[in-house]
């Protein structure tokens, strides 16, 4: 009988615990969403289209460290001559401006930009199975999402071949931990030319006008895209390809310079998405840029002591002639303080609360002077130096730093395009860039023009070990973080970094 | 065994049991007993094959036990390919056969006692000297496109910052040798320095610069000579030692450190270790010459020696050689100049010092010397040659032209509001060069009738006689005579057209010990200064020279003889 009444309450149990455990046992987390579950409509490839577009501004929640815009700063400007170091640089920062480069060092991460290209990637991967699940879907919005997910990565390969040389080149998502993470680097020409396959890709699916001005200014449209292909092409030496790319933009008459005004800046810097934008990061009050503490409130990097009186220029007999690009735009001069993220207008600056000045990644003028760039390479140096002269108006720029070029001297005129790029880019992340890009040309033909830089910036007494270190082409671009070396043992450091 | 059988089963199985817990159980568990796996420097060696030489060298010297205690070293270890032509250079083909001093000697200089990474090095030497007393040189050498950090110009690091446990490791691929020579014998041994070499034999200099250092670690035992080769000699015309001492030795004893060809020499020699890292950041370095400094400025990447503007002329400077300069000797460093130079023979001259005319107001033009009327105000760290106690701001003013405060030189002046202890005190400005010689300080300045503060001046931190009371308005002179008077009793009026808003006051007598930039404070005396303290300039006027004329234009920037 007792027997009887155990095998009856053990029966019992198992039915109990085996029916309501269901919950128990299902492993889906409560505060997200699972692939099985996304990617069933438009929508969800809306949704992490403009994710990708929100891990640009900042980090994604609970990840810490520089973001992506921050990066792209000083990545481009550190080791460029316009800036110097702040009250509260840190000593990353200093070594990366005094050209003190080893593997430990935390900039040298490229954890933000793999992210970036992973939540691309899978854009690229999962979105065009969403068109068997919903009917709404057309190829040409498709095509369109492709467009934006394939140009944004192919921007950030390009920043990090810049930036690296030669960078693992992962074009399909991490979508488990199965997934082989032991990836070589490919070589930088490589990355280039998947670069340029992708934004041809992606001109072809892109999207000309989304009818509203700050997703034609904030979201890829085909002119970013071309804007993109002429900075590639340049790199690239292929300068037909460059012409080409940029007249589209031109030729579409959908960007014009602003004439020079007291709320130029305001306009096109405090605003934005003004009529010389192309592509610019949507900071908003809501997403406030991270510039403000980095230039302003605790400032890590200021403009170096040079830029007012060489890069933009004083006239001494008129104080109200000036660059408007200079004082109060770029700098504010006697404190260095670089101005452009933080100020509102030529006489205030915006508070933390409305700190949301963008980052821009192409205006207008970034295409001219790349054209401009091209022509001289092509041997059209009077059509280049037409070109600079017209923006130089446009800018007000003063007779001070005016040149007078003669467009058959190839050199003269790609220096004075170098002058007018840092008068116009100052802080936008460009210098060290358009330095090496020139420096490197036919073989590094014009070496001088990187050691020049090192020679007006660098501190004196370490000036000779930073010229002769930049004799080496290795050092041009930044080694591949201990961590990566660590976790990734297919990389092999540049040999530079011994 | 009878009685073990006799026990019952359980019994026997208990006993059974415990003795073979005891037997096999009593062996001590193996706990992991260190937190840290990171190897120390001898240990880290001994991993390697390719470093087994200096291994060697290290337990020939008793060096290993050593380099593997806790601590913070850094070692340059050379790789074995480095010490296999160590040993051939000297001849040898085993370690075995170098005397045990030098091995010590050597693996001293391959060791610092402080932990320096590659991130921290310069064009010169390294902070911390190495153990055996000599400093290391670093910099940059680029063979066949590829760049290398190098110590001692000579090695290259091969691998770098490699971290163990008590320091840092630098793999280098040539031995570092030790610099035996004096600074003299290293002159007298290069052949290219006769010349010189005979005027140090005949000053005397020779045998102090044969001296060694007695406290390795203090730079300033060391010296640094300037040497130029005989061509550079012959270039300014002197062939030999006979010219040379036609040339300079007026007293005809050279062993006189009066005598100019001594002071030839010993203004050539620094009483400190310089690089030319080192002298790149070094505006001025005195010498042995008493008083005398060589100033050194750095234009792109040439470095000038005693390139100045006097007067608005440029005097053109003296370039070191840079290749053949950063020779470390035992006692010191040679280098060597391009072109022969002599201490520069000056007189006295006015120093007109208009304090508000500082780097980083000039940048701002559209206030700096308009006579709108504006200001600026700057904070200490924004300003580069001047500095104050207390967290507060000083004014640029540049005063409206015609107004009462727009009679100053250049009609601007520097304006500290509320000149005191606990808001702006002891404001320290940085000189233009003066010449070396006796001068007249007269502070011009613009007055208030109250709550204006009551100033000492301090020149090189030297305290000048009579105060300056901000309150004290001019007093009018009818002709230049009264102003003669006026002058006696330490007034006048520094600028022209006369302004009665514009005082000069007379602070004392200075002596100007070396040609260069110095440093003028001014410490206020009154605790309840409300008001704005306006300087306008500092005249240093040499006391031979009159101390009226000329005078400074009202509201412009000329400078108006009599």
């Amino acid at each position: 009988m007792r027997t009887k009444i155990n095998s009856i309450l053990a029966i019992l149990l198992i039915f109990v615990t085996s029916i309501s455990c269901d919950n128990y046992l299902d492993l889906r987390p409560q505060d997200g969403i699972i692939r099985q579950e996304f990617w069933k409509t438009k929508e969800d490839i809306q949704a992490a289209v403009i994710g990708i577009y929100s891990s640009l501004l900042s980090n994604p929640p609970g990840i810490g460290g520089d973001t992506v815009s921050e990066y792209l700063f000083m990545y481009g400007e550190l080791r460029g001559d316009l800036t110097a170091p702040g009250v509260y640089v840190t000593t990353d920062e200093r070594d990366i401006m005094n050209s003190n480069i080893v593997s430990a060092n935390a900039l040298t991460s490229w954890a933000a930009f793999y992210r970036v290209i992973n939540y691309c990637n899978t854009v690229i991967d999962l979105a065009p199975a969403v068109l068997a699940k919903d009917p709404t879907l057309t190829q040409a919005q498709l095509n369109n999402y492709l467009s934006e997910a394939l140009a944004i990565r192919a921007y950030l390969y390009f920043t990090l071949a810049r930036t690296f040389k030669n960078v693992p080149l992962k074009l399909n998502a991490t979508l488990s931990d199965l997934d082989n993470f032991q990836l070589p680097v490919t070589p930088q020409n490589e990355i280039f030319a998947q670069v340029i396959k992708d934004l041809n890709l992606a001109e072809e699916y892109g999207v000309k006008d989304y009818k509203s001005i700050a997703s034609n200014k904030g979201r890829i449209t085909v002119y970013a895209i071309n804007a993109m292909q002429t900075d590639v092409y340049l790199w690239m030496e292929n300068y037909q390809g460059a012409l080409t790319a940029a007249n589209k933009v031109i030729d579409s008459n959908n960007y014009q310079l602003i004439p020079a005004s007291n709320s130029w800046f305001n306009r096109v810097y405090a605003v934005g998405n003004s009529s010389e934008s192309i592509f610019e990061f949507q900071y908003t009050t809501q997403n406030l840029n991270p510039f403000y503490n980095m230039f302003l409130q605790r400032p890590e990097i200021i403009a170096s002591q040079k830029v007012f009186e060489e890069v933009f220029g004083i006239d001494y007999n008129n104080a109200l002639n000036k660059d408007i690009r200079g004082e109060r735009a770029s700098l504010v001069p006697g404190t260095n303080e670089i101005y452009k993220f933080t100020g509102l207008n030529s006489d205030e600056r915006k508070s933390l609360q409305e700190s949301d000045t963008h980052w821009f990644v192409y205006r207008y003028a970034d295409v001219l002077l790349m054209k401009a760039e091209a022509l001289a390479e092509l041997n059209q140096g009077e059509e280049a130096v037409a070109i600079i002269k017209n923006l130089r108006e446009k800018r007000a720029a003063i007779s001070a730093t005016a040149l007078n070029v003669d467009g058959k001297n190839k050199i003269d005129v790609i220096d004075y395009i170098l002058a007018e790029r840092s008068r116009e880019f100052a802080f936008e992340g460009k210098r060290w860039f358009d330095v090496l890009r020139n420096a490197k040309r036919n073989n590094y033909s014009r070496i001088e023009l990187l050691i020049n830089m090192a020679l007006s910036s660098a501190p004196a007494n370490q000036q000779q070990t930073i010229i002769t270190k930049l004799k080496d082409s290795n050092s041009h671009y930044l080694p591949i973080n201990d961590y990566e070396l660590y976790s990734n043992k297919a990389l092999v450091q540049n040999p530079f970094y011994k | 065994m009878k009685r073990y059988l006799t026990l019952n089963r359980l019994m026997r199985l208990t006993l059974g049991v415990l003795l073979t817990i005891t037997f096999l159980n009593c062996t001590s568990e193996k706990f992991k007993e260190s937190t840290d796996e990171t190897l120390n420097i001898t240990d880290y060696i001994r991993q390697d094959k390719d470093y087994s030489m200096f291994l060697e060298i290290l337990e020939i010297t008793n060096y290993a036990s050593f380099m593997n205690t806790y601590g913070t070293y850094t070692l340059f270890l050379p790789t074995n390919d480095a010490i296999k032509n160590y040993l051939s250079d000297l001849g040898v083909t085993s370690i075995k056969d170098v005397p045990l001093v030098d091995l010590q000697n050597l693996v001293k200089l391959h060791i610092l006692d402080q932990k320096v990474n590659t991130t921290s090095f310069t064009d010169g030497k390294i902070a911390a000297p190495s153990q055996y007393g000599q400093f290391l040189v670093t910099g940059a050498s680029n063979s066949n496109g590829v760049s290398s950090i190098t110590v001692n110009r000579t090695s290259n690091i091969v691998v770098s910052n490699i971290e163990v446990g008590n320091g840092v490791i630098h793999v280098i691929d040539k031995v570092l040798r030790v610099a035996n020579k004096t600074l003299a014998k290293t002159i007298e041994a290069d052949k290219t320095l006769t010349i010189f070499t005979e005027a140090l034999k005949a000053t005397g200099w020779y045998d102090k610069l044969n001296q060694p250092v007695a406290d390795t670690k203090n730079l300033n035992q060391y010296l640094t000579v300037l040497t130029q080769t005989d061509e550079v000699f012959k270039a300014a015309g002197i062939n030999n030692i006979a010219d040379l001492k036609l040339k300079y030795s007026h007293l005809n004893d050279p062993l006189n450190v009066k005598d100019s060809l001594n002071l030839f020499v010993s203004y050539r020699i620094i009483p400190k270790l310089l690089y030319l890292a080192d002298l790149a950041v070094t505006p001025a370095v005195e010498t042995k010459a008493p008083l005398e400094v060589i100033s050194v400025k750095l234009s792109k990447d040439t470095l000038l020696l005693n390139q100045e503007v006097y007067n608005g002329i440029l005097e053109k400077g003296v370039v070191v050689n840079r290749e053949k300069s950063d020779g470390t000797a035992s006692n010191g460093v040679l280098h060597f100049v391009n072109k022969n130079f002599f201490i520069k023979k000056r007189l006295p001259a006015p120093v007109y010092f208009d304090v508000a005319d500082q780097p980083e107001f000039r940048k701002l033009t559209s206030i700096f010397r308009q006579h709108l009327g504006l200001t600026a105000s700057l904070f200490q760290a924004e300003m580069s040659e001047v500095t104050w106690d207390g967290a507060n701001r000083i004014t640029y003013l540049d005063g409206k032209a015609g107004s009462s405060t727009g009679g100053g030189w250049h009609g601007d002046f520097l304006e500290i509001l509320r000149f005191r202890t606990g808001y702006i005190q002891n404001v320290q400005f940085k000189t233009p060069v003066i010449i070396k010689g006796k001068y007249k300080v007269w502070v011009g300045y613009r007055p208030q009738t109250t709550k204006t503060p009551l100033v000492k001046v301090y020149f090189d931190g030297v305290e000048l006689p009579k105060l300056i009371n901000f309150l004290e308005y001019p007093t009018a002179t009818a002709n230049d005579q009264e102003e003669r008077v006026l002058e006696s009793q330490g007034y006048k009026h520094h600028v022209t057209p006369y302004d009665r808003n514009q005082n000069s006051r007379l602070c004392g007598v200075i002596d100007v010990p070396t040609t260069g930039r110095h440093v003028i404070k001014f410490e206020s005396l009154t605790s309840n200064t409300g008001a704005q303290t306006w300087i306008d300039v500092v005249e240093f006027r040499p006391i031979d020279m009159d101390q009226l004329w000329p005078k400074l234009q009202s509201g412009g920037d000329g400078i108006i003889y009599q």
